[in-house]
């Protein structure tokens, strides 16, 4: 993770912001940094996104492939994600630098995912038992500032929204064997379900109370912080997992606090984004967009 | 400026792959016209203002953009030398390159040819005219959007260049853009946008300067057809045939017509080994010969045997509906058919559904003329009997009747009982040598246009000299005395010999080959044009050489008396022929005379002559019979085909009079040793290069392959056994009857029959087990003696130069791939070298009996269930006598019917009668032994007879009471 050197005067004055709910940077306990988001900016990858939570900087492509399904889940698709930290986030990323804190995020997130409740695998199911889509979630952060899960979450929700599949149709052979014949319109796709998509949200313990969106530098202040990852069904939300990061432990009723604190501002985050994110497509319509911000 | 391409991909392991190219988009891409003031542009335009063409349609000076479908249809109507100022789009331009390569191919070589100004716009990589693929709008839509943008483009491009003011002064209307396209759906939506649009069709028939150039437009559909009853099955849609591929309903394979009853066709398919049988004019549904079909199997009770009919097309007119007769055939063939459902002869039957890929390709014929004056329908007869005729729309029918013409095929409706085409060109009068050559060898794909000057460069200047350095690589073979031994009128000499004995008693014997890959040497353009030849063409009084001739009757040819190169093989043989040493060299040699057989064989049996030719020419002819005894012993077969050569008429190169090939002692004597040549150069080669020596094998028959053979014997009473070469050889021998002397030959030319395809090969491609010759025993050979007319011997004599260092190496020579790519040119070119000899051959038998009538005696080869297959010996000719020729002559045939499988390999003495000059048609009739009503009457028999006539052998005569 990445270090922030503070003093114990720093780490004070944090503490009592949050303590007085007004954080260094102006904020109650439930607000969120702003956020900046781009879809479809990576022309070779069949869906992705590009996520800015003030300094957090990540940037998800998802690839397709033709895979043949789990014979203990015939009927299900497969996902399958890989964080990169890259050395530019920070130097201490070089080398295998970052591949703790990449397998935590992998963990999460495939703990997050992993219930079909939370994702929807038979979607990605071309014929049971013989054929199906396996994606895989590329997730590359390019800069850290603080709250990586739920940054991370977000980002992939987007690029798994922005993913389109080219639409297959199966033509059955002899012997039960089928073969797929790719549509040749490149607009001819389908596209995944996000509702149940669930998202991560850092609950952070500094001192007595709980706050959510972590700075880099109030997440060293932090001794313990409960990963909640939030799905939505039929409107209500819903635990699809939870992590505990940091070396502290917790009280049961904090716990308990932290958890409907999560599930309700996940809630929240999920609305907001799903409107976004139909907000942009409608805007840019089918054809490939003009991308705005990031890699012009 | 940059735009980026998507598509999805389906990989060979199945994945689905997104891929994105990147995709440059220019602003300085010339538009190619010399009206323009504003593009970049090179010196020279392509689009000038000085070809204009005279349109009622347009009467502006103008361009024309084509459509992808007017270049796939009419590429005819293109290659005439008559449309100019053509944009040619890069979207068409691809189109036409992914469906059909040939077209392509000529459309390319249009587009180079400066002088008809065809210029390449490169729209795809333009600004302007650049289409990117709409959500929601197929390829198909895309790329003729694109070709609007473009037109469209043009047009407001030209028009901004060109000055009201200028127009006005020099009095000339503006330069307009028109599009060609045969595409309703495309036409509308350009009169839509404003673009000048026409239909091929229509813009040609405006042309007022060409009026002939409509009888080489491609026709979809005939003006004023009647809309007929579909006479066919509708085929399946492309979708639909892959999927049933696919899923294995249907199978895929070449279609390969009948030649001998256009009713029957059958399906070459990997899992079948006798292709798919397909018969009836519904289950060949349209196919052609040499289609790429979709064949359903049908169910096994329908299955049927094929017919064995002979049946031709009778003729029929454009403008007929020729149902009765129509109907007849089909019934004719229905009651074959369910004759044969009773008999175990059934063999998998099919019914093709679709059409994969057309190998339509240009077919050589004939008009047929037509009843009615003045149509412009007229039916055309093509000379290969597997093709279906043809409908074609012309306006100088009269002018055509009696010429051989091209014409090629563009569409087969379904309500159409021929498929419809085009004229393309017109070849020279019927009957006439030069003409009827020029047939053969197109329709045997046999490149015969004169060498060009680039292959003529690499020819060594003349005069010719050896110099001394020369001298000094090769050895000096100047003082044997080395003759050769070739037919008359021989002048490429390709091999010759010397014999000479050795102080210690044995003998030495010595072939040389004539150098010729001293000449040519290997990547340059001559020793690629030789290679895609392959092989020279022999045709009756012709011959299209494999190199020019410079090389093939002069620098090459091994002539007499004079200094040449020569690449040796010299054995130590001892006076029983056993080989005791070999060594190859190159050299230099002075033929000391170049014979014929005859000549040499005069000498041979002239004991007065005792000269140093004639001393060695008896060794060489004693040790040939060493050679040949121990051969046979082997198993080598000795085949039999009746060959046959014409004395031409060196005026009208018309046949004067046939005599059949005689078989001297001599020409074994020659082909001894060449074989042994070969056989030693192979072993040598072999070794030397394991993996890429060039080699020659006879695989064996497969057994079933004899059956007619045996079946034909045992109706004569001898047993043939075909386990090995040598069982057959021997029981071959034994096939002799006293009473008639050509029975054995008769057998042994059925034999050939039997046998496959020699082939080139390399060493490497093969087990060593498969290098096998069968038909001469030998374990291993190669063609090495010929390099004047076979290119594989070229091949040959650079390995073999290269082991014994006497020429460098290059890396072509060792390239295992490149060298089969060759050898399986050579099979090809060799084959139709073959076929195309024997096409000529048959040519001139035809235009020998033209308006003759002979007696002659003949042999039955095989017996169809309506004709007989017969051979005259006398002239190497065979043919075909149809048993059903009227009705009275039924009744005795059918009672009979049965006794005729008997006289297979019985003597029938038909009599020759060129007919129909039109047709050229041979036509056999019976004469001996007589049936009543269907043999020629007795009265012109015994007028007609000639001396030679033998009288029927005692057997007939049994037939004939039987028969009363």
């Amino acid at each position: 993770m990445a270090y922030v050197a503070l003093s114990e005067a720093e780490k004070t004055y944090i503490l009592h912001g949050v303590e007085d709910d007004f954080r260094c940077d102006g904020r109650s306990r439930r607000d969120y940094r702003p956020m900046e988001l781009e879809t479809g900016l990576v022309s070779n990858a069949s869906g992705s996104a590009r996520l800015r939570l003030a300094n957090t900087d990540i940037l998800v492509g998802v690839k397709t492939e033709i895979d043949v399904p789990n014979p203990l889940t015939p009927e299900f698709g497969k996902l399958e994600f890989f964080v990169d930290c890259s050395a530019n986030a920070t130097p201490e990323f070089e080398g295998r630098g970052g591949s703790d804190l990449a397998q935590e995020l992998v963990l999460s997130l495939q703990n997050a995912y992993e219930s079909p409740l939370a994702f929807d695998y038979r979607t990605l199911c071309l014929i049971p038992g013989q054929q199906c889509w396996k994606l895989y979630i590329d997730i590359l952060i390019l800069e850290c500032g603080g709250n990586l899960h739920d940054a991370v979450s977000l980002a992939a929700k987007a690029a798994l929204f922005n993913t389109k599949l080219p639409r297959v149709t199966a033509t059955l052979l002899d012997a039960g064997i089928t073969d797929l014949i790719i549509s040749d319109n490149p607009y001819d796709c389908t596209r995944i379900g996000i509702e149940t998509v669930p998202l991560l949200v850092t609950v952070c313990k500094i001192g007595d109370y709980c706050l959510v969106d972590p700075s880099a530098e109030e997440e060293v202040c932090s001794t313990v912080s409960v990963v909640v990852s939030v799905s939505m069904r039929n409107g209500e939300p819903f635990l699809s997992g939870t992590h505990l990061t940091g070396g502290g432990a917790m009280h049961r009723d904090t716990m308990r606090n932290c958890l409907q604190l999560g599930l309700s501002i996940g809630e929240h985050l999920n609305q907001l984004l799903t409107k976004m994110l139909k907000l942009e497509q409608e805007r840019v319509g089918p054809k490939r967009p003009k991308t705005v911000g990031f890699l012009k | 400026m940059q735009t980026l391409r998507e598509f999805t991909r389906k990989t060979k392991r199945g994945n689905i792959l997104k891929i994105v190219r990147e995709h440059y988009l220019r602003d300085d891409i010339g538009c190619g016209s010399d009206l323009c003031r504003q593009c970049f542009q090179n010196e020279v335009y392509q689009l000038t203002s000085q070809h204009e063409i005279r349109s009622t349609l347009f009467k502006c000076p103008h361009y024309l953009v084509l459509d992808t479908n007017v270049v796939l249809d009419q590429i005819d109507v293109l290659e005439e030398d008559v449309l100019r100022n053509v944009v040619v789009l890069s979207t068409v331009l691809n189109e036409v390159k992914h469906k059909s390569s040939s077209i392509y191919k000529r459309f390319n070589e249009l587009i180079h040819d400066r002088t008809r100004n065809f210029y390449v716009f490169v729209n795809e990589h333009h600004k302007d005219t650049y289409a990117d693929r709409e959500p929601d709008e197929t390829a198909n839509d895309r790329n003729d959007r694109a070709i609007r943008l473009a037109t469209k483009w043009y047009d407001n491009h030209l028009q901004a260049s060109q000055s009201p003011k200028d127009l006005q002064r020099t009095g000339r209307a503006a330069t307009r853009v028109i599009l060609l396209t045969d595409d309703a759906g495309n036409r509308a939506k350009a009169e839509a946008e404003g673009i000048l649009v026409s239909s091929a069709a229509e813009y040609v028939k405006s042309l007022e300067d060409f009026p002939l150039l409509v009888d080489k437009l491609s026709h979809k559909t005939f003006e004023n057809e009647k809309k007929g009853l579909p006479q066919y099955p509708p085929h399946l849609s492309m979708k639909e045939l892959l999927e049933g591929l696919r899923q294995k309903k249907l199978l895929q394979g070449a279609f390969q017509a009948s030649r001998e009853n256009y009713l029957e066709g059958s399906v070459n398919v990997e899992q079948f080994e006798k292709g798919i049988l397909i018969q009836g004019r519904e289950s060949l549904n349209r196919a052609v010969d040499g289609d790429l079909v979709a064949v359903e199997l049908l169910p096994e009770e329908e299955w049927s045997a094929p017919s064995e009919i002979v049946l031709e097309e009778k003729n029929v007119y454009a403008d007929e509906v020729p149902s009765e007769e129509r109907a007849e055939d089909e019934k004719d063939m229905l009651k074959q058919v369910r004759a044969a459902a009773t008999s175990a002869e059934r063999t998998p039957t099919g019914r093709i559904v679709g059409i994969v890929r057309r190998k339509w390709r240009q077919y050589c014929g004939i008009l047929q003329p037509s009843l009615i004056e003045d149509t412009n329908r007229h039916i055309f007869v093509p000379a290969d009997r597997k093709i279906p005729r043809i409908r074609i729309e012309t306006r100088q029918a009269a002018k055509l009747l009696n010429q051989r013409i091209i014409v090629t095929i563009d569409t087969w409706p379904r309500n159409s009982r021929y498929p419809h085409g085009h004229f393309v060109r017109s070849l020279g009068p019927l009957g006439d040598m030069a003409t009827e050559n020029e047939v053969i060898l197109l329709e045997h794909d046999v490149p015969h246009c004169k060498f060009s000057d680039e292959v003529l460069s690499f020819l060594p200047q003349m005069p010719w000299t050896i110099t001394e350095e020369d001298y000094a690589k090769r050895v000096d073979l100047r003082d044997l005395y080395i003759c050769s031994v070739d037919p008359p009128g021989c002048t490429d000499i390709d091999d010759a010999l010397h014999c000479r004995e050795l102080p210690n008693g044995n003998l030495e014997v010595g072939v040389h080959i004539a150098d010729v890959s001293h000449f040519i040497r290997p990547g340059n353009a001559l020793d690629k044009e030789a290679g895609a030849r392959g092989t020279t063409v022999y045709l009756v009084g012709k011959r299209i050489d494999m190199v020019p001739e410079l090389l093939s009757s002069n620098l090459c040819s091994l002539v007499g008396g004079v200094e040449r190169f020569a690449f040796s093989c010299v054995w130590e043989v001892d006076q029983e022929a056993n080989v005791l040493g070999k060594r190859f060299h190159k050299s230099v040699i002075k033929s000391k005379r170049a014979m014929t057989y005859e000549e040499a064989q005069v000498i041979i049996d002239d004991s007065t002559q005792q000269n140093e030719i004639a001393k060695s020419l008896r060794n060489l002819n004693r040790l040939a019979k060493i050679l040949k005894k121990r051969r046979m012993d082997n198993g080598a077969l000795v085949l039999a085909s009746p060959e046959i050569r014409f004395q031409v008429d060196s005026e009208t190169h018309e046949p004067l009079e046939v005599e059949v090939k005689q078989m001297r002692e001599t020409n074994s004597m020659v082909e001894e040793f060449m074989l042994l040549a070969n056989i030693t150069v192979a072993e040598h080669i072999a070794t030397e290069f394991s993996e890429c020596a060039v080699l020659r094998r006879h695989p064996r028959p497969p057994p079933t392959n004899f059956d007619p053979l045996v079946k034909a014997a045992r109706y004569q009473g001898f047993q043939v056994d075909i386990e090995s070469g040598l069982e057959l050889s021997y029981s071959l021998d034994k096939c002799v009857k006293a009473d008639n002397p050509y029975f054995n030959t008769m057998i042994r030319i059925l034999t050939t029959r039997c046998m496959m395809q020699a082939v080139y090969f390399i060493s490497g491609s093969l087990q060593k087990e498969e290098f096998f010759h069968y038909g001469l025993a030998a374990p291993i050979y190669t063609h090495f003696t010929s390099p004047i007319r076979r290119y594989s011997d070229i091949m040959v004599h650079r390995l073999l130069a290269a082991s014994i260092g006497a020429d460098s190496t290059y890396a072509q020579l060792l390239e295992r791939k490149s060298n089969e790519e060759l050898c399986h040119n050579l099979n090809y070119r060799h084959k139709m070298a073959q076929y195309a000899g024997r096409a000529s051959v048959a040519l001139n038998t035809h235009l020998f009996f033209r308006g003759k009538e002979e007696d002659e005696e003949g042999y039955v080869l095989f017996v169809r269930k309506n004709a007989l297959q017969v051979l005259i010996p006398k002239y190497g000719l065979e043919g075909t006598l149809y048993l059903k020729s009227d009705k009275e002559g039924k009744d005795g045939l059918e009672r009979t019917k049965s006794e005729i499988v008997f006289i297979s390999m019985r003597r029938i003495t038909p009599s020759d009668a060129a007919t129909n000059v039109q047709h050229e048609k041979l036509i056999f009739r019976l004469v001996k032994p007589y049936i009543k009503g269907f043999s020629v009457e007795t009265e012109s028999d015994k007028t007609d007879a000639q001396p030679a006539a033998t009288p029927p052998p005692p057997k007939k005569t049994k037939k004939d009471k039987k028969k009363k």
